[in-house]
């Protein structure tokens, strides 16, 4: 029997985070030149959350980067680009017959994966995380042409293989979730409105929502625990919660510091898009700054996991630093907050 | 970062592949560069998968003692815990902990040994018999 073999024209490309690089791959291949940044400032991607009383992999639940599909679903939104988010697909072999109609027609389609059994992924980062983002663009026999945009080159992956990471259990499990842009973009869609919408909600979601464990609350209530941490469970525990924050700023290689840096960029696009915005690029400088200190943060904090010799003196200096994070963060937002944009 | 030197991981496997990151310079640009991740990053995922490969060890050792049934060596070895290998194998958690008992485990019916297999991928004669 011969091999069927459907390929999209689809152009990988590496970046920063898989659903911003997903989105603007997807945007690029459908006529609509968005970059990553600009995408994650749209989709709000900035974000943080500490849930301490949740565990995952033995430590708190840190998050710095917005649920997973928000990115898309916000970005094409805003935008007004009509896409398509298919949630819950029960069966999944039903899940991946959808994905072979839409490949069928020239559609290449993002997939939310857990990338613990994700046989292509770099062996070092594969533990339970399921907000994964790949799209699939082309089949060739039992065998998907992936592009992960964690990886440098698209990937191939199996049928089996494919299903298994889509149907991953555990915490916010992908259950087959897909989307993808219904057609090509044609004309010419103004990115102001859009940026501005973006702008606006990532502001409310890191200094106006009025739940102590999220946003810049979030970052200063996590500040405070940490330094209690060794006291509170002794020192190896400590070590590893404090790697636990490390390694969810990590998250993949984004340059650290929680994707700070990739929302500065997007700050910077903006300020240019609005003629040179003074705000908007004095907020990208004061941004870049911060997610330098986060870098400093990552830093001090592997020392600490390395050698854990003076550890109260070591947390509280984390602690101090992820203050002093915190403030600088939360004068970008109100910066951000205060623009009347014409 | 170009020069892959990987001393920091001791699973050869490790830090192979190159990624993309984003910087700031004082002089205001943002960058991107694409190469392997640096000591710090290396050193907090070598945190945990110490912490990991402690446990799977401990677990493997009790296993072979006769302490433990061999779920809770698949379960560490797939960096699991008891509240999420309930939710991955559809198996109660209280059942899930009282299966961790040797002798209750050599009684289990094959439905029950098919459904951990199925979550550890792996067959039932892998999950009976650690070796």
């Amino acid at each position: 029997m011969e091999q069927t073999k459907t390929i999209i024209d689809y152009t990988h490309r590496q970046a920063g985070h898989c659903e911003s690089g997903a989105t603007s791959n997807l945007f690029k291949f459908n006529g609509l030149d968005i970059s990553e940044p600009m995408a994650f400032g749209i989709g709000n991607g900035l974000y943080f959350s500490y849930i301490p009383f949740l565990k995952i992999q033995f430590a708190p639940m840190i998050s710095f980067r917005n649920l997973p599909n928000t990115v898309f679903k916000r970005s094409t939104d805003y935008l007004g680009i009509e896409a398509t988010v298919v949630k819950n697909i029960k069966d999944p072999a039903e899940a991946m017959r959808m994905l072979d109609r839409n490949l069928e027609k020239g559609l290449p389609t993002g997939c939310q994966v857990g990338v613990f059994q994700l046989t292509f992924f770099p062996p070092e980062y594969r533990m339970h995380y399921n907000m994964h983002n790949l799209v699939v663009y082309g089949k060739e026999g039992n065998n998907y042409w992936v592009s992960d945009t964690v990886m440098e080159h698209p990937q191939q992956i199996s049928y089996d293989d494919l299903l298994r990471v889509r149907y991953a259990k555990g915490a916010f499990a992908p259950q087959g979730k897909m989307y993808w842009i219904n057609r090509r973009i044609e004309g010419n869609i103004d990115l102001k409105p859009a940026i501005i919408k973006g702008i606006q909600k990532t502001v409310y979601e890191m200094i106006g929502i009025p739940f102590p464990l999220i946003g810049v609350k979030g970052l200063r209530w996590m500040a405070r625990d940490i330094k209690k941490w060794p006291k509170k469970h002794g020192n190896d525990k400590a070590a590893f919660y404090l790697g636990q924050i490390l390694r969810m700023a990590e998250d993949f290689g984004t340059g650290g510091a929680g994707f700070r840096y990739i929302y500065g960029a997007f700050l910077k696009e903006a300020g240019e898009l609005f003629s040179d915005h003074t705000e908007l690029l004095e907020a990208a400088d004061m941004m870049g700054k911060t997610a330098n200190k986060w870098r400093e943060f990552t830093y001090m904090g592997a020392r600490n996991c390395k050698n854990r010799s003076k550890p109260e003196e070591d947390y509280g200096t984390l602690s101090e630093k992820l203050l002093e994070i915190a403030a600088e963060e939360e004068k970008v937002y109100k910066k951000l907050k205060n623009i009347r944009f014409q | 970062m170009d020069e892959n030197q990987n001393p920091v991981y001791s699973d050869k496997r490790h830090g192979q592949y190159r990624e993309l990151s984003y910087s700031y310079n004082e002089g205001g640009e943002y960058n991107k560069t694409v190469g392997f991740h640096g000591e710090a990053d290396r050193v907090i995922l070598q945190q945990a998968w110490d912490l990991f490969n402690d446990r799977i060890e401990e677990a493997r050792q009790k296993v072979l003692a006769g302490k433990v049934s061999p779920v809770v060596y698949y379960m560490e070895k797939n960096l699991l815990d008891p509240m999420n290998l309930s939710m991955m194998a559809g198996i109660s958690l209280w059942r899930v902990k009282w299966h961790f008992r040797p002798n209750v485990f050599k009684r289990l019916r094959e439905s029950t040994l098919a459904k951990y297999a199925a979550a550890f991928n792996i067959t039932i004669d892998q999950l009976k018999n650690i070796g």
